[in-house]
């Protein structure tokens, strides 16, 4: 091995870039680029304006800070439910002049001061939501409209009633307190902020009405054909949004104790600002509180600390509408490439350095040697069944097969020329068994592991497993639940390929060829899974050893087999039986002389041996070339190959016209015949194999003869 | 995209091939086309008079419309080009780099051991093709991956010597000689040129595969036979240095994920996602090695229609095309077949 290969080793074995791609399909990683403008505009002001985290000028500037957000808060779920809200900086001043003149005007307490305030604000709410929500008006408008008259309504009382207020001798401490006071070192706006964001938080992400305003912002068609009530919704977040800038106007009442012409004058666009500034798409459906509070915070730092800088309003007003253009255009784009910046880093390939394999190639004398024996083979179900990945008979000599479609389809024996539907389970069924009770088991690609009883009835066994301490994508459940066998005491040994990719991406995990490949077993007894083995490179056909003492398995991209020991010394121990296999193994199943049929999916080509020497070329391959462009091992050549006990190869039958047989994901051996299933493929395959016992079936040696 | 550039150095730039599309717009003509004579490793076409004749592997063949092909001569070494001139006089090169004329030696410039195509003019000079310096014909693809350009083109006039017309060509594939000047084929850098005085110029760029040899056409137009698809993958690699040197030392030569005449017959073959067999089914728009491609150029040399035989098809690696007696006759390498082809223009 060269240096540089040596290197290249250690980079991409030891560097987890795998960990990457996974961290970008969390949904919280959308936070991270305006939490990022947080750090940098708290740090930068933080630093460039002296005293600003002292304690007195940071209790100022978060009581207002509180105020904002509870109505950047309000103003984020009309955004969420898909609308938006322009109205906000006349309800809140509105409100503001409500609370102001119940105490100085009408001399009465303040909690009727607060009530007033929420009226007006749920009032105004009330006409959005109904415009919006109800008669369908585009929000735009109709809340400048109501921004427009709420503005002149508050300009008209301010100008008669002003003085008057001015004048008003009436006082109150609840009101000072409320104005002036802290609780546990944090002023009420603050609390009230804090409360009001972490409420709303559950609501939107864990309560019924929340994730029907995210269903409707995300799509309005698809939540009202879900059963939403669409109209309401909508109505209630402008009602919601009222609600919070009423409270904020309350709060700022009782800060100023007076109204003036200036009060939330410009706040519609502040708000707006730090609400898409988070995070929040403009389009609806997709943002969190989280996101408006950070939004609410990166403009208040901005706004505040070039007013203390000694920037003028133009300036500051400059500085929001850029910050507002970068803010919708990187939200725009990161949605749009979000899947495509996720596609290209996901695939985090590994070195391998594959052993010198036997050849396979036809007359070489290798045991490995490919022929076209299985091209004589007969077909059942040509063109009607799609992807017969295992195949299996019951005592009735009926074959069962499942397909891509998710359907587990039977063939009726003798001829197996006609066919049901079984059962139909949806996910991709791989391997199938049957258990002493004939009910029949199933892994299913994207599901679990699953039992149909002879009356069909589908019922879920498993679908997760305990998740490991290192997981970042849950890893608990079973992503490509591969092939299974049956103990005599029941239990289900069965395996998940890969942590990295779903069922129907299985021939991408070669490209990667990580090893997150897992043995598992299922108790019947308690229900329970349990991980056995983990870290292989794609762990797939499992069979249980003719003594039942040990189970085979087979690790496909790493062309071995290994033997996992149930009992005697060796128990819960795993060794390799055959390594270096010039194919890439399948299915194992029982034969009847007391060996095992073990199938290949694929021939490892030198060219793609050589690029899993490669890693970084296999990452760049990902990233420039289309998929259809990807070097794959040569998954167009398979075969069936019987091996016994020791691991010697006793035979090997290929179809190497490529016509009948290209690809050999399993096979079944049944009264002297065999039964050949392929992922890909359109057929089943009938071959009567030459001196096989007529008799035999393998429900008769795992459970012994038919009662 | 604004963006684009600064993320190409994350995510490098996305290899593109020119498209099969407008006048390359696929058929499979050259599948369905009747096939004229069954021969292994069929490659160079020429006219001698009204015969016919192709060189496959070390034989001269002439092929008959009404009888099985007859071997006209058998070589010690393998035929890599043929011309005859208008007075009958037949031009051999063979494979260990000797030139023979009605079967005398030619002796030929120092360095000219790989000769790909001959022609002769119609002032009856001799024109010749040198695809490498470094590689006899039969290392050609050694040459591809090597990203060779050492490859020239040579001009005999009548009673003179040869005399270097162009160098530093990346395999010459293909000539087409006129009163002024030859049109060459360019291979690894999918194009064709003119070589004029002591000027090269690219007439024809972007081709959409590899170009082999061409031919004239009675409308003043030429045809092109085009042997492998340019493949996204394989130019991948020719970009990946390490693997792919890494490749030319341990891997069997037909293995290579390169160019090839035929592909698919060996499980030890490169496979590309896209040529996976599903349902029984090999599409024939999937990433492939080799294809029979004949393209027809209009006097202009803008390609006005093409011929296939794609990933799915068999009649793969056409090297050479001739128009004969009025029709189109294709040698396919890879499909070790010569197929006729009725002019649709």
């Amino acid at each position: 091995m060269t240096f540089r290969e040596q290197l290249q080793a250690w980079r991409y074995n030891l560097v987890p870039d795998h960990v990457i791609g996974e961290i970008l399909t969390k949904r919280w990683t959308d936070n991270a680029i305006p939490f990022l403008a947080l750090v940098i505009v708290v740090a930068s002001f933080g630093s460039a304006i002296p005293g600003f985290f002292k304690l007195y000028s940071l209790q100022e500037s978060t009581r207002q800070l509180g105020e904002f957000s509870l109505v950047v808060t309000g103003l984020t779920v009309v955004m969420l439910g898909g609308g938006i809200d322009l109205a906000v900086g006349s309800i809140f001043a509105l409100s503001a002049f409500s609370a102001v003149s119940m105490v100085f005007i009408f001399e009465q307490p303040v909690w009727l001061a607060f009530a007033a305030s929420m009226a007006t604000g749920a009032t105004f709410g009330a006409i959005n939501g109904y415009l919006i929500g109800f008669l369908r008006l585009r929000a735009f408008i109709t809340t400048l409209v109501t921004f427009i008259i709420g503005r002149a309504l508050y300009d008209i009382l301010v100008v008669n009633f002003g003085s008057k207020i001015q004048m008003s001798m009436a006082s109150s401490d609840t009101w000072d307190f409320i104005g002036d006071g802290t609780i546990l070192g944090l002023s009420v706006p603050v609390l009230s902020a804090l409360v009001l964001a972490i409420v709303t938080h559950i609501a939107l992400t864990r309560s019924r009405p929340g994730w029907h305003v995210l269903a409707v912002g995300g799509s309005r068609r698809s939540a009202h054909n879900a059963g939403i009530k669409v109209r309401q919704t909508v109505f209630m977040t402008y009602v919601f949004s009222g609600l919070c800038a009423a409270a904020a106007g309350f709060l700022i009442a009782t800060r100023l104790s007076g109204a003036g012409p200036g009060t939330g004058h410009g706040l519609e666009i502040l708000a707006l600002t730090a609400a898409v500034v988070g995070g929040n798409s403009l389009g609806g459906g997709r943002g969190s509180v989280v996101k408006g509070i950070m939004g609410a915070i990166i403009v208040m730092v901005m706004t505040n600390g070039l007013i203390r800088l000694g920037y003028g309003t133009g300036t500051n007003q400059m500085v929001l509408g850029i910050l507002l253009a970068v803010a919708v255009t990187i939200d725009i784009r990161w949605l749009k490439n979000r899947h495509k910046v996720l596609n290209e880093v996901y695939v985090a390939p590994v070195y391998l350095r594959m052993g010198e394999a036997p050849s396979a190639v036809p007359g070489s004398g290798t045991p490995y040697a490919l022929n076209s024996e299985l091209s004589g083979a007969t077909h059942i179900g040509l063109g009607e069944v799609e992807g017969p990945e295992d195949v299996i008979l019951d005592r009735d000599d009926h074959l069962y097969c499942g397909t891509r479609h998710g359907e587990i389809v039977r063939f009726f024996a003798p001829d197996y020329t006609r066919s049901e539907v079984f059962a139909h389970i949806g996910g991709f069924p791989l391997g199938l068994a049957f258990d002493r009770d004939g009910n029949l088991l199933t892994c299913v690609g994207a599901m679990g592991l699953y039992q149909i009883a002879p009356d069909r009835t589908v019922t879920q066994l498993s679908a997760e497993t305990r998740r490991s301490f290192t997981s970042i994508v849950d890893d608990a459940r079973l992503r490509d639940p591969n092939d299974l066998d049956i103990a005599p005491d029941g239990k289900v040994y069965f395996t998940d390929s890969t942590k990295r990719y779903d069922a129907h991406e299985w021939t991408l995990d070669s490209i990667e060829n990580r090893a997150t490949g897992r043995l598992l077993v299922f108790d019947p007894s308690d229900g329970s899974t349990k991980t056995l083995l983990d870290g292989y490179r794609y762990t797939n056909g499992v069979t249980m050893a003719h003594d039942n003492k040990s189970l085979f398995f087979c690790e496909s991209w790493a062309c071995r087999i290994h033997r996992y020991w149930l009992e005697g010394p060796k128990a819960g121990t795993a060794e390799c039986v055959i390594r270096d296999m010039p194919g890439y193994p399948d299915n194992i199943n029982r034969a009847s002389d007391g060996t095992y049929w073990m199938a290949w999916l694929g021939m490892r080509t030198p060219s793609f041996d050589l690029s899993l020497r490669h890693p970084a070329m296999r990452k760049r391959m990902a990233r420039r070339l289309p998929q259809d462009d990807w070097l794959f091992p040569n998954i167009n050549t398979g075969g069936v190959v019987k091996f016994n006990d020791k691991g010697e190869i006793l035979h090997t039958m290929g179809d190497l016209t490529g016509l009948a047989h290209p690809m050999v994901t399993s096979m079944r051996e049944h009264k002297g015949e065999l039964f050949i299933g392929g992922i890909l493929n359109n057929r089943i395959g009938r071959y009567k194999i030459d001196g096989a016992d007529t008799g035999w079936t393998s429900n008769d040696s795992y459970w012994g003869a038919s009662k | 995209m604004i963006f684009d550039p600064i993320l190409e150095l994350f995510r490098g730039r996305a290899i593109t091939i020119p498209p099969m599309d407008g006048a390359f717009r696929p058929n499979a003509v050259l599948d369905e086309t009747p096939v004229l004579a069954e021969l292994p490793q069929a490659d160079n076409l020429c006219a001698l008079g009204d015969r016919l004749l192709a060189s496959s592997g070390t034989a001269l063949i002439e092929i008959r419309a009404d009888a099985a092909p007859e071997t006209v001569q058998s070589f010690a070494s393998p035929i890599t080009a043929l011309a005859a001139a208008p007075d009958c006089t037949l031009t051999i090169a063979l494979e260990d780099g000797t030139l023979s004329e009605n079967g005398t030696p030619v002796s030929l410039p120092k360095g000219v051991t790989c000769i790909t195509a001959l022609a002769y003019g119609p002032d009856g000079a001799l024109w010749l093709a040198n695809g490498s310096d470094r590689h006899p014909v039969s290392g050609w693809v050694a040459d591809l991956m090597e990203k060779n350009a050492d490859g020239s083109v040579w001009r005999r006039a009548p009673g003179a010597g040869f005399k270097v017309m162009a160098k530093k060509l990346a395999w010459p594939f293909g000539l087409l000689p006129d009163a002024k000047g030859c049109l060459v084929s360019e291979s690894w850098r999918h194009q064709l040129v003119r070589v004029e005085g002591s000027t090269v110029k690219p007439v024809l760029r972007h081709l959409p595969g590899y170009p082999a040899r061409l031919a004239a056409s009675a409308d003043g137009g030429a045809w092109l036979a085009i042997f492998a698809p340019r493949n996204r993958l394989i130019e991948m690699v020719l970009q990946e240095t390490h693997y792919r040197f890494d490749m030319m030392a341990s891997v069997p030569r037909d293995y290579w994920i390169a160019p090839a005449f035929a592909s698919g017959e060996s499980f030890l073959e490169p496979l590309q996602c896209g040529g996976i067999r599903t349902m029984g089914v090999h599409k024939a728009w999937s990433p492939s090695r080799s294809c029979g491609l004949v393209v027809r150029l209009a006097p202009d040399m803008t390609p006005t229609f093409s011929l296939h035989s794609r990933a799915n098809g068999k009649r793969h690696g056409t090297c050479s095309v001739i128009e004969h007696q009025g029709r189109a006759v294709i040698a396919a390498r890879g499909g070790n077949c010569i197929l006729t082809a009725e002019d649709r223009t």
